[in-house]
């Protein structure tokens, strides 16, 4: 029994070519109806993405109420805050989400992150914060106490400022303490005003700004150690300053 | 939350210079690897049996329905890499539904199907039919019926109607040459045209991937040639292999050129990336590219196919040469898609430092995995030679000279 009778072929197509133009079309007509039927009804219409999911996410409930909406009932720690080197956070970033505190503030209350893991996500000390971000090391400062028993998380001020320099700079420390110049301290090589320590961004801590500085220590005929490598200050490294090569907070010479 | 150092500081002393922090772990691990590969296989393949056809390389007919099969075998496995490493199989359909024109990733759908549908599958059929219809006359049973469907319901093997086959035929061979130039060279494309990648980047890509798959496809259906001749029991052609290994050589030689040139020019250019791209290749991929891709991989089989081919040696000693040059061909191929795709990850986009990649052992993306769907495609091959033998019409065809 042959399906594809020579009826057909006598309108000279010939007959392999029956089914193949039937299996296309159906795969062709396949598509089509699974585009009408799978393809989103608005996808397309603005862009690359479902027109209605514009509508749909602007329907979800609303569950932040914003950095403003606290302030008819809560100015009392709004004040503390604005002064405060808090002052850049929003209070939902501490407390969650409250929009329902805010409609029914007796019945839903917010979050109160008060456990020693909350204030390390945005403390704990991590190389890639910018430089002076005040950083912690959670296993290391004081261990077993909440946060809040020494710090107001609405006004964050140190109980006493800092004494060293690694409480703010801790990546430049503890680089310092593996390298060559371990031995030195911060001061020896940089002048910090007192007011550093307590307003690092409004005064700031001195630079050194001619080689000189490492001289008084490298330079040949210098007064000190005599450990202490020497090189020749008038021609070493032509005319760029030491740490244009040296890192000075972990000088390498390679050998 | 503990200190966020300690989850990863066991691992830091692995990384060389600077790198940003999304670059320490690879995106894109064995299974992309592996796709390129694949496909260039496909590509490969489906070359030679064009060469065969098309340019009339008689010789080459014991292995022409083979590469066929061989090319069918691995498309079918190729996207499957893929498909493991996104995850969520059942919504890769969609890039049919909503096809995105401006995206080639997603075009990919639309590359694969012209290829899979309308070349190798038309062709493979229209060759197959004739036989299609006589053994669901002459069989019986099972094989019967698979016969009966897979000759969709044709009857006429006429003098007339099989002319009209093979003119068909020919017309597919022709378009399927650029669609393998399209199928394999869109890989490339994929990879060339990310510009913020200095290792990817470049126009050569795509040509480069095009003469690799050639390359491999060759050795492969050489490999599979000799292998299956052996469990047959069957007498290798040797004009026939002398003739494949010559169009490898040739092949292999473009090639290695072209990589060479990419290189050079790299060289001569020596934009910012140079450096850490140099210090990428003498350290990280110094294995698997200047031992395992050009030495193993290029080197070593090119000189033993000379040898083989142009020196005074036996033909026992010429298939075991052979044999060793298609399998070293295999690990350098494998070799240079790992360098193209893992190598580019390993620089930081900073261009200061290297990272690492690790290879898992088990999970989706893992080894195991891989070495899955390495061995699926031969399954699959040995599945479809139970039902389209390729070597009846050559052996037969070539006992009456
Ligand atoms: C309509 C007035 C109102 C607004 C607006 C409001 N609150 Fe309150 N909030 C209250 C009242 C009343 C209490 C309960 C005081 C008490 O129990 O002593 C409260 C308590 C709290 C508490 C303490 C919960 C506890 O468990 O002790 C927090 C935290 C808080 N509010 C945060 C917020 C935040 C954040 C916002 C802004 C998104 C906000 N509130 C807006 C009225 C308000
Ligand atoms: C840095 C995180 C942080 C931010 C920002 C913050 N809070 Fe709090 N808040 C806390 C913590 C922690 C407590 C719990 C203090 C405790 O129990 O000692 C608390 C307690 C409260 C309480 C309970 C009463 C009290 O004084 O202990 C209220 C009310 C409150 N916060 C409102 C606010 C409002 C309003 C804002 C925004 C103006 C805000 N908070 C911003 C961390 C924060
Ligand atoms: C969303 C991030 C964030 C969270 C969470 C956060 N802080 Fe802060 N904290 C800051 C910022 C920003 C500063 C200001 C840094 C600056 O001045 O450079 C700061 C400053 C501080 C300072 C330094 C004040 C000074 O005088 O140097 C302390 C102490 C502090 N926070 C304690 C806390 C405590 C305790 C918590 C947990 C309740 C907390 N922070 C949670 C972002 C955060
Ligand atoms: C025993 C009291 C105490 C506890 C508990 C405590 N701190 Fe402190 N913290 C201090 C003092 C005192 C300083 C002042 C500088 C110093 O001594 O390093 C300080 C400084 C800081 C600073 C500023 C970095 C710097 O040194 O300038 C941050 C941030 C900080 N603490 C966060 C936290 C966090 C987060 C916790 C909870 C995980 C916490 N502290 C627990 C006493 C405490
Ligand atoms: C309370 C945190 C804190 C402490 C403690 C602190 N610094 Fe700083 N320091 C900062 C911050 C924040 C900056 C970044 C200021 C800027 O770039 O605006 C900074 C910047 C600097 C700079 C660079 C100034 C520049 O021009 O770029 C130097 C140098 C410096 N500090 C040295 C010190 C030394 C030395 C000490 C110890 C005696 C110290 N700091 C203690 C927070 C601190
Ligand atoms: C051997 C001298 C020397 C010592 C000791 C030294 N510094 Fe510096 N520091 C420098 C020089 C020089 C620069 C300027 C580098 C530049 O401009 O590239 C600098 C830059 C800095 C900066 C700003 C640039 C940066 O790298 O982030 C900070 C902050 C800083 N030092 C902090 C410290 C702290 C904290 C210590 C002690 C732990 C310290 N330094 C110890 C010489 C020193
Ligand atoms: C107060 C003295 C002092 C000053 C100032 C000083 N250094 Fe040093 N430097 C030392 C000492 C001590 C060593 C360690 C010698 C040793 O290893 O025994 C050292 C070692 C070095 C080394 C050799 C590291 C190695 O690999 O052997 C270099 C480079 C270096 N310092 C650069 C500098 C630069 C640049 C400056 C200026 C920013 C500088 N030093 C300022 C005391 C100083
Ligand atoms: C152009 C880059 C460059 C500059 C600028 C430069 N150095 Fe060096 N320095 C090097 C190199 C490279 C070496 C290691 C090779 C050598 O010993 O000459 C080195 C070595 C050293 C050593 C170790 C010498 C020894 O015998 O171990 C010291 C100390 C040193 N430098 C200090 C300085 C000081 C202080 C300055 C600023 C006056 C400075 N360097 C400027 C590149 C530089």
């Amino acid at each position: 029994m042959a399906l594809w009778e020579d009826g057909l072929s006598a309108r000279k197509l010939p007959q392999q070519v029956i089914p193949l133009v039937i299996i296309f079309a159906a795969a062709l007509a396949a598509l089509i109806i699974a585009r009408k039927i799978l393809v989103p009804k608005t996808f397309g219409d603005l862009g690359y993405y479902r027109a209605a999911a514009v509508d749909e996410i602007a329907s979800q409930p609303i569950s932040y109420a914003g950095s403003k909406a606290c302030l008819d009932c809560h100015d009392d720690i709004d004040q503390v805050k604005s002064q405060s080197k808090h002052r850049g956070l929003s209070c939902e970033v501490c407390h969650g989400d409250a929009a329902k505190h805010v409609e029914a503030p007796d019945e839903v209350k917010p979050i109160k992150p008060i456990g020693r893991g909350y204030c390390p996500l945005c403390h704990g000390y991590n190389p890639a914060r910018p430089t002076g971000f005040p950083q912690i090391n959670p296993d290391l400062h004081n261990p077993g106490r909440a946060c809040m028993s020494c710090h107001n998380a609405h006004n964050p001020m140190l109980p006493h400022a800092p004494e060293e320099c690694a409480a703010c700079h801790r990546q430049i420390a503890s680089q310092k303490t593996v390298s060559h110049h371990a031995t030195l301290t911060c001061v020896t090589c940089h002048t910090v005003p007192d007011g550093h320590l307590t307003n690092p961004n409004t005064v700031l801590a001195e630079k050194p700004k001619t080689k000189d500085l490492c001289g008084k220590c490298h330079a040949q005929g210098a007064d000190s150690p005599a450990e202490i490598p020497r090189i020749d200050l008038a021609t070493h490294g032509g005319r760029y300053v030491c740490w244009d090569c040296h890192y000075p907070h972990f000088p390498e010479a390679a050998r | 939350m503990g200190f966020p150092l300690a989850d990863i500081a066991p691992e830091l002393h692995k990384i060389a210079g600077y790198i940003y922090p999304n670059e320490f772990e690879l995106h894109w691990g064995l299974l992309i690897v592996l796709y390129p590969y694949l496909t260039g296989l496909v590509a490969g393949a489906f070359i030679l049996a064009s060469l065969e056809r098309i340019f009339n390389v008689k010789v080459l007919q014991p292995v022409y329905r083979l590469s066929l099969l061989t090319a069918l075998a691995f498309l079918i496995v190729a996207p499957s890499p893929l498909l493991a490493h996104l995850g969520h199989p059942e919504r890769s359909f969609e890039m049919f539904l909503t096809p995105h024109t401006q995206s080639a990733m997603a075009m990919f759908g639309f590359v694969y199907a012209w290829y899979l549908m309308v070349i190798l599958l038309l062709e493979i059929w229209f060759d197959y039919r004739k036989e299609f219809v006589v053994w669901s006359r002459e069989r019986t049973g099972f094989k019967k019926f698979v016969y009966k469907i897979l000759s969709l319901g044709t009857t006429d093997i006429s003098e007339k109607a099989l002319q009209f086959d093979e003119k068909v035929g020919r017309t597919i061979t022709i378009l399927g040459i650029p669609s393998a130039f399209l199928l394999h060279g869109y890989v490339g494309f994929i990879f060339g045209s990310v510009k913020a990648n200095p290792w990817w980047s470049s126009v050569l890509m795509p040509i480069v991937f095009l003469f690799s798959a050639i390359v491999s496809g060759m050795a492969m259906v050489l490999l599979i040639y000799m292998i299956a001749t052996m469990f047959r029991e069957k007498t290798i052609n040797m004009a026939c292999i002398n003739k494949l290994s010559e169009l490898l050589l040739y092949a292999m030689i473009v090639d290695f050129s072209l990589e060479i040139l990419d290189f050079i020019q790299r060289l001569y250019e020596a934009e910012e990336s140079i450096n850490i791209l140099s210090q990428m290749i003498s350290n990280r991929l110094f294995i698997s590219l200047i031992i395992s891709q050009i030495i193993l991989g290029t080197l070593v089989p090119m000189a033993s196919i000379i040898w083989a081919r142009f020196g005074k040696v036996p033909d026992e000693m010429k298939r075991m040469l052979f044999f060793v040059a298609a399998i070293l061909v295999q690990v350098g191929i494998f070799s240079t898609r790992w360098n193209v795709v893992v190598g580019g990850q390993l620089f930081s986009k900073s261009l200061r430092g290297l990272t690492v990649y690790k290879t898992e052992l088990f999970g989706l993306e893992g080894l195991f995995m891989v070495m899955l769907l390495l061995a699926l495609p031969f399954v699959i091959l040995y599945v479809i030679t139970r039902f389209l033998p390729p070597w009846s019409k050559s052996e037969t065809q070539l006992s009456t000279p």
